[in-house]
């Protein structure tokens, strides 16, 4: 019987290879962390006057994207994924979106157009903006994009910067995250101690607890089964072995 | 310190065990040939049960709240140490810290201001203990890789802090340490 | 004397000395430890960490199989038993622990008896084999111990329906048949037995896959060490349950005595500590922020229930057999009262460490060798010396309390004290735990393992002499014939 079970965990655990994991932790994220984003003046679009990252954030914490309009690559798919998790949110309306442009040739009239895109350019939750200080503000983040001459595009990061409403950079997203991840740094922006996070890898398919916002915990993934697993298979055991010496018995 | 108050704590414990185990061997000793034993023991079993219950339950009442999940989860911290760790040696850093060629810097901590340590790293696990002045052990946290545990601080007295490695890591283990100020 | 009862003692005898010798290997060992660590004798880490790994898991191993061997002999009494499983048991855990012994010292595999996640892959200093050979080590004795101990609840389902097993039929106020408090703990106990050796085996297939998957599949840390943890902490308190289970059946018997009855209170003790057990580990992660708040706070209540059961229970049943009645003291019920009280304040220790605001304080610092060894040392070991001198006076001699047993016995009282003292005073000075040699600034570090080494060794004298009592009759047990 012992046979057995060893042959489906070998199964089990050889099926899982397709699945195999990166070990290079991506620190980036840690970037910055209750530094200060820089007060840049931004222009909005479909508003004339200019205001400032603070007058922004101090009403309500900020979610800042950062983008470019002829992007090929990544832009894109980002904030579509944003705006759709945003959509999936129970509550999403105690904080503020800003997607700020670092390529000095886009200006507003582009800016107003990616809005539409999305049909975003009357929700007042987005904002969508241009600066003149790109380079303090990106650096206030540490995030440098290289700029392609061949190409004649940014290499960079997709990345998703949380601010409270002090200014302070409390938690960031690197790549296309799930609405989980954004949940966890919704908490964040709004000073909730986050005592832990796991960081993003390939696959955490072999993970415990995939953090859940929505109800401030873990919720179980499939290593907690495995963790549960060794209690399950004993109840099996001796549910085998009854059955097995009442068959004797009879 | 709350370390001497648990071992006092523990003494007391002992104590109270080694004379309760003593006086039951020494009854036993000093009887005679036909005295009957302990009387209407499922009532005292009852009594001494529901005690327990109640003092374990005031008592895990009393501490939970105290865990360190909770310590500091309301304010902001002032300040951030990044903290990567490796077979043998503590990185300290204001900036997160490069996996692939992982350097520290000089570590010095405002008193009385939280301090956010994020810790993590970059092999196996380790072990991150702080110790204050007079060597004494004040608060710790695991690093684990692929996660980053924080770590909430707030550091009253000023002086020379020791890290030493809590989690036993290979050969070098015990040689593992750094040290930061406190001003 | 019938011929499977004779195969059986021979075996148990067999057992005995074996795991006498290995025991007093490994306290010459930890007696090495703490000498480096007192600065009195000199040895490379590498040195240091391959005999602490060797001597957790030979410990860990022979005072699981001593409570084994117990419970196997003693079930005898109400159901039959493999002789052949037993034997198996022994070739593979004594050909799993030679394997062992090669893989730490030919091979200086050294990363502490946890083998925690994924150290066992960058374990400096050893050699590129010793890995592999470890697991399979590990493999041999798992695969001994599970058929061994599946094999044995086999027979105890075969004649005890499972709710009788537990003894469930108690709950009612009149219960037509009576379950032997021995066979609910022994249940109790095998259930959990089996539950952590199976965590053991998930873990090596991990970590085989790892190994054999050369870097494509990398394992969870955060899984990998709650896994270790349900193995190890599971596996060593079950291996003190084992010996309560002796101390239930033979106490009475050896002391004049009523036996100890079931009833409903024992019942349901041994039933609810069957699941606080499984659910008390999380207690080693309270440290690790990354596990959910959820499971370090039923780590912390199900770490005090389980000691509501035991509290409540046995040390009350040893009360109401020994409180102010004449009984018959001899060296066996001396070790088993002993020993409740060893168990008793460890256990003390222990929940002053599961408490979460105090774990920070004192998680891997020398408190926690402090507080197992107390219920080990002077714990689990007493119970099981118990039972083999109750074994091998059996046949061989009567049981008489002379001179030299008291004055042995207070030898390993004295001992035993002063090692564990010097363990928790160094717990409470923040020096910690696994450190081959203390830093300059740990002061009172290397006093205390002196002091320590000091007391180990009178502790050794102690059980070299219950060893030479206990060994000799065991032979005697081993040349004897069938007629
Ligand atoms: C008088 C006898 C004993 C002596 C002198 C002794 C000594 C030691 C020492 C010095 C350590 C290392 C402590 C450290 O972390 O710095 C240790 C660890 C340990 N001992 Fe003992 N010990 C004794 C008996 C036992 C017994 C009876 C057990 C039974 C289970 C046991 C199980 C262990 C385990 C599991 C470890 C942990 C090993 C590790 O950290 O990987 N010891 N012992
Ligand atoms: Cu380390």
């Amino acid at each position: 019987m012992f046979r057995y079970f060893i042959c489906f965990f070998t199964l089990a655990c050889f099926s899982f290879f397709v699945y195999a994991n990166d070990n290079h932790s991506e620190l980036r994220e840690e970037q910055n962390i209750y530094g200060k984003i820089y007060n840049a003046p931004l222009h909005l679009s479909g508003s004339s006057k200019v205001t400032s990252v603070e007058s922004l954030y101090s009403r309500k914490p900020l979610i800042v994207a950062l983008v470019f309009t002829r992007c090929y690559g990544i832009c894109n798919p980002y904030l579509l994924q944003l705006s759709e998790n945003i959509k999936q949110l129970q509550s999403n309306t105690d904080f503020n979106v800003l997607v700020v442009s670092f390529d000095p040739r886009d200006n507003l009239k582009d800016m107003t157009n990616l809005a539409k895109q999305y049909r975003l350019e009357n929700n007042r939750q987005w904002n969508f903006a241009t600066t003149d200080s790109i380079n303090e503000f990106i650096n206030s983040i540490g995030f440098n994009p290289k700029w392609d001459s061949i190409t004649q595009q940014f290499d960079h990061d997709a990345l998703l910067v949380g601010v409270n409403e002090k200014g302070l950079i409390t938690k960031n997203l690197l790549g296309i995250r799930t609405v989980d991840d954004l949940q966890l740094m919704i908490r964040s922006i709004h000073n909730v101690f986050i005592p832990s996070y796991r960081l993003p890898t390939k696959s955490n398919i072999f993970s415990c607890f995939n953090y859940d916002p929505k109800t401030q915990t873990n919720r179980p993934g499939l290593g907690l089964l495995f963790v549960a697993l060794p209690a399950i298979i004993t109840f099996l055991i001796v549910i085998i072995i009854v059955i097995k010496s009442k068959r004797a018995a009879a | 310190m709350q370390q001497n108050s648990i071992m006092l704590f523990f003494m007391l414990l002992v104590g109270i065990g080694t004379i309760f185990f003593v006086s039951i061997f020494m009854s036993s000793l000093n009887a005679d040939k036909d005295s009957t034993g302990v009387k209407n023991l499922l009532k005292k079993r009852f009594w001494f049960t529901l005690i327990l219950i109640v003092v374990l339950g005031i008592f895990a009442a009393a501490t939970l709240p105290k865990s360190p999940y909770f310590t500091f989860a309301n304010e902001t911290p002032s300040t951030v140490i990044h903290v990567g760790t490796m077979q043998f040696s503590f990185f300290l850093s204001t900036k997160p810290i490069d996996p692939k060629s992982p350097s520290g810097e000089t570590i010095e901590i405002p008193h009385d201001q939280l301090v956010e340590f994020r810790v993590t790293s970059f092999d196996v696990n380790h072990g991150f203990a702080v110790y204050d002045p007079s060597m004494r052990l004040i608060t710790q946290v695991q690093a684990m890789p692929g996660y980053v545990n924080n770590l909430r601080y707030k550091f009253t007295e000023p002086g020379k802090y020791h890290i030493f490695c809590l989690e036993f890591c290979g050969t070098g283990h015990p040689v593992m340490q750094a040290t930061f100020k406190v001003i | 004397m019938n011929i499977e009862s004779l195969k059986l003692k021979k075996i148990s005898a067999l057992w005995i000395i074996v795991i006498l010798v290995l025991f007093i290997a490994s306290i010459v060992l930890g007696i090495l430890m703490r000498l480096n660590q007192g600065k009195v004798i000199e040895q490379s880490p590498l040195t240091f960490y391959t005999n602490m790994t060797t001597h957790g898991l030979t410990m860990i191993g022979i005072w699981f199989a001593a409570g084994m061997v117990a419970v196997n002999y003693l079930l005898q009494r109400y159901v039959k038993t493999s002789y052949g499983v037993n034997l198996f048991a022994f070739i593979l855990t004594v050909i799993g622990v030679v394997m062992l012994w090669i893989t730490t010292y030919a091979g200086k595999f050294s990363t502490g008896w946890t083998f925690l996640y994924p150290l066992p892959f960058r374990d400096l200093g050893s050699e590129s084999w010793s890995t592999p050979l470890f697991l399979i080590s590990l493999t041999v004795l798992g695969v001994g111990w599970l058929v061994w101990s599946v094999s044995l609840m086999a027979q105890i389902l075969k004649k005890y329906t499972l709710s009788q097993a537990f003894a469930w039929q108690h709950f009612k106020s009149n219960a037509s048949v009576e379950t032997p408090p021995f066979i609910l703990i022994t249940t109790v106990t095998l259930i959990g037995v089996i539950a952590s050796l199976i965590a053991a085996v998930i873990v090596i297939i991990l970590y085989f896959a790892e190994y054999f998957s050369h870097g494509d599949f990398v394992n969870d840390a955060l899984l990998m060490k709650n896994l270790i943890y349900f193995f190890g902490h599971t596996i060593a308190n079950e291996m003190l349950y084992l010996g309560l289970a002796v101390i239930y059946e033979i106490f009475g018997e050896v002391s004049d005595r009523p036996k100890w009855k079931m009833t409903w209170y024992i019942s349901l003790a041994w039933n609810c500590a069957m699941i606080f057990i499984l659910t008390a580990f999380f207690h080693h992660l309270y440290m690790d922020f990354v596990q959910p708040q959820a499971l370090q706070i039923v780590g912390q209540l199900a770490s005090y229930l389980a000691s509501i059961p035991s509290a409540a229970v046995t040390v009350f049943s040893i009360v109401a057999a020994v409180y102010g009645v004449k009984v018959r003291w001899s060296i066996v019920n001396l070790l088993f009262f002993l020993g409740v009280a060893g168990w008793v304040i460890g256990g003390l220790g222990a929940v002053i460490d599961a408490t979460i605001s105090n774990n920070i304080m004192l998680h891997n610092t020398l408190w926690v060798p402090a507080h197992f060894h107390t219920y080990n040392a002077m714990g689990n070991v007493l119970f099981s010396l118990g039972f083999f001198y109750w074994f091998s006076t059996q046949y061989v001699d009567k049981l008489v309390l002379s001179k030299l047993t008291k004055y042995t016995l207070a030898l390993l009282i004295i001992g035993g004290i002063g090692f564990l003292m010097a363990f928790y005073v160094a717990g409470a000075n923040s020096i910690p735990r696994r450190y081959s040699t203390y830093p300059v600034e740990l002061t009172s570090g290397p006093y205390l393992a002196k002091v320590g080494a000091l007391f180990a060794s009178i502790y050794l004298i102690a059980i070299l002499i219950f060893f030479y009592n206990i060994a000799k009759r065991c032979f005697v047990i081993l040349s004897a014939s069938s007629r």
